[in-house]
């Protein structure tokens, strides 16, 4: 059992990382077809585990509204959302185009979505109101900085005070641009780390813990 | 002075949430249409357009959902307003799966009042799973990633892509994205390994992250949130949306300032208070 | 005006006035310049010599106002030209302008070779550059299947163009690279499709719209190559950093005192535990919005697994939000591996863990739904993020929650630090997992990835002196270093 649970996952996990992690280097037709040929497996896998998604919600709920725990009401909803959605999509046969399941997409989906997405304006403005203060001089030059982005990047602050949208360029390309390089070059060498030790089996997180 | 600058600084943010609302509707209400500067960024987009000539294959990928519909929708309209008019051929696509509907609409919707005819000048593929394996297939071969477009025709039976076999046919590709996979998935699995030309447009938030990618050349140009869009559509000639939010943006970056500002004035009336007594 | 090959030296019967000064862009061969001294000792300007066989050569376009420049008729002095001379002198003017032009000299030392380091279906071409290289002048590519076959052009440039040291190819696989020599590549496109292992034949046409010259044909064979030799500085620091990395991990395991900084977001978890645990409130845990393949999750799930250990010693209520399936059974695995670590596999709970929906802004609604429900005293914001990270965390610094996050993905840094009361940055997050447990493996692959970044540290700062130091001397020697650190297909 831990060979089939524990080592041939490790196993297979070695050989593929070391497989596709020289392949970037051969550049035969041979090894570009095998790389497009696991990238088909993944699409494969990808299409199933969405199945798996959505299965486990039916569960996970189906379990809530069995045991009446609290919120239990919201899951009915939820069932029956999804009922009446494939239910529509089907009598639509999957157009979008003036049909129904059109009209559930763009005035219930687009709609609610584009509504949680613009809640962060109001969120931004809060948090920048209870945390944005000058409390130190990094904290100062920072405020500084994000003034300037913000005057500069609409038209407004450019009309009032010419040069500050090439203040803001400037911010945008140099400073910015510099800290995000750096960050960057951290997490890529925390990647490769972290590669290295799931190929060689050092880390086994995703076998569902346990470490070598 | 030091309660009511204690009491202001644990305002309800309710109130502040009244406050935006109303500096966002009011411009959208009364416009004041000023003057928009285009970014160097935005230029080289637009540029690299008008440099190629009529009939090459221009890719964009609409890798975004309705959440991100204000700000990259008025984008690819533009973009594609721009790539009709040079008589480029348009393929389209998405990654996202909840964005295949919306992009289908913008891609035709901007086909027909430019003219054009599906098929010939233009093609919607449509979502395919896997995000980066649709692009690593769609660069050995683009007809087993997509074997038919949106639309159910098989893709290898289009009389535009007759002569775009994979990504190195075609000329230009431009992903608009609101996260992975996006405008850096299209690099590191595209443009890495089959070498086209690369351009990006995101959400404003994703904007910083992707100028490193711009000075390294792995991407041309980037149009970055509501303001890119609209710095496009003034190149392009047609002010659309974006555009017509920018006054709306406007208002409520001097709002968001402003409050800054008096937080931090409160703040120091608070600590000096604290000091005083000290 | 000298010219010879006739064995006519009129230099002594031009007149001192005659002597002119001329553009250097018509000067023939390398010719004696001599000033000479007029009868005043005035220093005259220098002569020219113009041979025929250099007149001759010029583009017809270009003799008739060489000769207007070179010959001021009545400077000449034809009167003072010896009578016999004078139809010598007609007969050379009449050929001159008669003679057809000569032919181009045809591209010179034209090869054909296999690209190096690709995956074939690439041909290269070099020919030497000409003197007669210019923006007027055109080189234009042939490709037949047979040396006798007919040859279609596929490519035509400026001859002023293409050379080879526009080669994006590195000097470990190319070598040095000439400012005389051209280069074109062929590839295989709608126009010409190569196939491998089938020998192309080639030329090389130099025109200049109305005569041309072409070179013999050439022939190599494309082939296909093992490895891309071209990627070898990326391969060779690649592995330099992985043994380097196994070395630390090894290293750490014989000797685990390793010195770590303290990050203080981690010293909070310690704090926020312990506050749940006496207020008697949950803790809520997130993973984040990718799958198991990002390196980000897998960190936050190796900190789920050390807080869930703390959390079954103290008793305390554990929520995990899921959107990703594969994750919640994995996470499932390590809390309860957790609990078992701790002694306490009967507190263990399965529905710790559960899905809610793979949509991110139905799942950030239902997690703020349970923030402003159940009111958890801590929340760990873990993993990679996007635009839901501010509608996540700022519902729950509403609750009076003490709220931690750590995420690589460094566009939702800025929202997380205004609204959490710590923040891990990038990899701070893979290093928590080594802060919190301090195995000798996490720990060791930290140090690995510090000496990483010292390393590029000191890349950095060293390429940049040299390369202020290149532009100010004006050299390109420093060229050789930098190539070694760049990114080539």
């Amino acid at each position: 059992m831990i060979f089939w649970r524990r080592s041939l996952p490790v196993l297979i996990t070695f050989v593929l990382g070391v497989t596709f992690a020289l392949q970037y280097y051969v550049p035969l037709p041979a090894s570009e077809a095998l790389l497009s040929g696991v990238s088909v497996w993944n699409q494969i896998i990808a299409a199933f585990a969405a199945i798996l998604g959505v299965t486990s919600l039916l569960h996970v709920h189906y379990t809530k509204i069995r045991r009446k725990e609290a919120g239990w009401g919201y899951s009915v909803v939820l069932y029956l959302s999804m009922l009446a959605t494939l239910v529509v999509g089907f009598w639509s046969g999957g157009e979008s185009e003036n049909s129904a399941f059109g009209w559930l997409y763009n005035y219930i989906l687009v709609a609610l979505s584009s509504t949680m997405f613009s809640i962060l304006a109001f969120f931004v403005a809060s948090a920048a109101y209870r945390a944005f203060r000058a409390r130190s001089l990094e904290a100062t030059i920072l405020l500084a900085a994000a003034v300037f982005v913000m005057f500069g990047r609409v038209p407004l602050g450019e009309y009032l005070v010419s040069g500050v949208g090439q203040i803001s360029d400037w911010i945008m390309s140099v400073p910015n641009t510099a800290a995000r390089r750096g960050i960057i070059i951290g997490i890529s060498l925390g990647g490769i780390a972290t590669s290295i030790k799931i190929i060689f089996g050092i880390e086994r997180a995703y076998l569902g813990g346990g470490r070598d | 002075m030091n309660d009511f600058a204690r009491r202001m600084l644990s305002l309800d943010r309710r109130l502040i949430f009244l406050l935006i609302a109303v500096v966002t509707l009011l411009p959208l209400l009364y416009p004041f249409r000023l003057p928009i500067r285009v970014s160097p960024e935005a230029q080289k987009i637009y540029d690299y357009i008008e440099s190629l000539p009529e009939g090459s294959v221009f890719l964009l990928s609409l890798d975004f959902d309705p959440s991100s519909k204000p700000e990259l929708y008025p984008m690819s309209i533009a973009l594609l307003r721009h790539a009709f008019r040079k008589n480029l051929k348009v393929v389209g696509m998405t990654l996202w799966i909840t964005g295949t509907s919306m992009a289908e609409s913008v891609i035709a919707g901007v086909a027909q009042e430019s003219g054009k005819e599906k098929g010939k000048d233009y093609i919607f593929l449509g979502y395919a799973p896997g995000g980066a394996n649709v692009i690593i297939s769609m660069g050995q071969d683009l007809y087993a990633a997509f074997p038919t477009d949106y639309y159910g025709v098989k893709t290898a039976e289009l009389p535009m892509l007759k002569e775009v076999r994979t990504l190195r046919d075609i000329q230009y590709a431009i992903s608009l994205s609101a996260g992975s996979p996006g405008v850096e998935t299209w690099y590191v699995y595209g443009k890495e390994k089959y070498g086209f030309e690369l351009g990006g447009g995101c959400t404003a938030v994703s904007a910083p992250g992707l100028y490193p990618l711009i000075d390294t050349g792995q991407i041309n140009g980037l149009l970055g949130g509501l303001r890119g869009a609209a710095e496009y559509e003034t190149l392009v000639g047609v002010p659309g949306k974006a555009t017509a939010g920018m006054d709306a943006q406007s208002a409520t970056h001097f709002l968001i300032i402003f409050l800054i500002m008096v937080c931090n004035l409160l703040y120091f009336l608070t600590g000096q208070e604290g000091r005083r007594r000290g | 005006m000298e010219i010879r090959g006739w064995g006519l030296a009129m230099s002594e019967l031009i007149p001192p006035e005659s002597i002119v000064a001329i553009p250097s862009s018509l000067a023939g061969e390398a010719c004696p310049e001599r000033s000479r001294r007029g009868q005043e000792g005035e220093l005259l300007r220098p002569r020219l010599c113009l041979t025929l066989p250099h007149l001759v050569s010029l583009p017809r376009g270009e003799r008739e106002p060489a000769l207007n420049r070179l010959v001021k008729w009545r400077k000449l002095g034809l009167a003072h030209i010896c009578p016999l001379l004078q139809p010598a002198l007609l007969l050379f003017l009449l050929l001159v302008y008669c003679l057809p032009a000569a032919a181009f000299d045809a591209p010179q030392e034209v090869e054909a070779f296999d690209m190096p380091s690709d995956g074939g279906g690439s041909i290269g071409l070099r020919w030497r550059a000409a003197p007669v290289d210019s923006s007027t002048t055109s080189y234009r590519i042939f490709v037949s299947e047979q040396d006798n076959g007919e040859f279609k052009q596929i490519a035509e440039f400026p001859a002023n163009s293409h050379y080879e040291t526009a080669v994006t190819i590195p000097w470990w696989v190319w070598g040095s690279k000439h400012q005389d020599i051209h280069f074109f590549q062929v590839k295989s496109n709608a126009t010409v499709r190569l196939t491998d292992g089938r020998p192309y034949f080639f030329k090389v046409e130099v025109t200049d719209g109305q005569e041309n010259a072409e070179s013999p044909s050439v022939s190599t064979v494309p082939q296909a190559n093992l490895f891309n030799w071209a990627k070898l500085n990326n391969l060779l620091i690649m592995l330099a950093f992985s043994v380097t990395v196994l070395a630390a991990i090894r290293h750490a395991r014989v000797n685990p005192n390793i010195f770590l900084r303290r990050i203080p977001g981690l010293d909070a978890v310690e704090e926020a535990v312990g506050r749940a645990t006496e207020m008697g409130r949950p803790i809520l845990y997130m993973t984040g919005s990718d799958d198991m393949s990002s390196l980000a999750t897998i960190a936050a799930t190796v900190i789920l697994g050390e807080i869930a250990k703390r959390v079954a010693t103290y008793g305390t209520d554990l929520k995990v939000p899921h959107r990703d399936p594969i994750v919640m059974a994995i996470c499932q695995e390590v809390v309860k591996e957790s609990y078992l670590a701790a002694g306490r596999p009967d507190a263990y709970k399965e529905d710790a863990n559960f899905f809610i929906t793979s949509d991110q802004f139905s799942y950030t609604a239902a997690v703020d739904g349970i923030m402003l429900r159940e009111r958890p005293a801590a929340n760990f914001f873990m993993g990679a993020y996007y635009a839901e990270s501010l509608l996540l965390a700022e519902p729950g610094a509403a609750t009076g929650a003490i709220q931690i996050a750590g995420t690589d993905s460094d566009h939702q840094l800025p929202f997380f630090i205004t609204s959490c009361d710590y923040t891990l940055i990038g990899e701070e997050l893979y290093a928590a997992s080594a802060y919190l447990s301090r195995e000798p493996v996490l720990v060791g692959t930290l140090r690995g990835q510090d000496l990483g970044k010292g390393f590029f540290l000191a890349v950095i700062v060293l390429g940049t002196l040299l390369v202020t130091l290149g532009v100010l001397l004006g050299t390109p020697v420093f060229r050789t270093f930098f190539q070694f650190f760049g990114d080539f297909k």
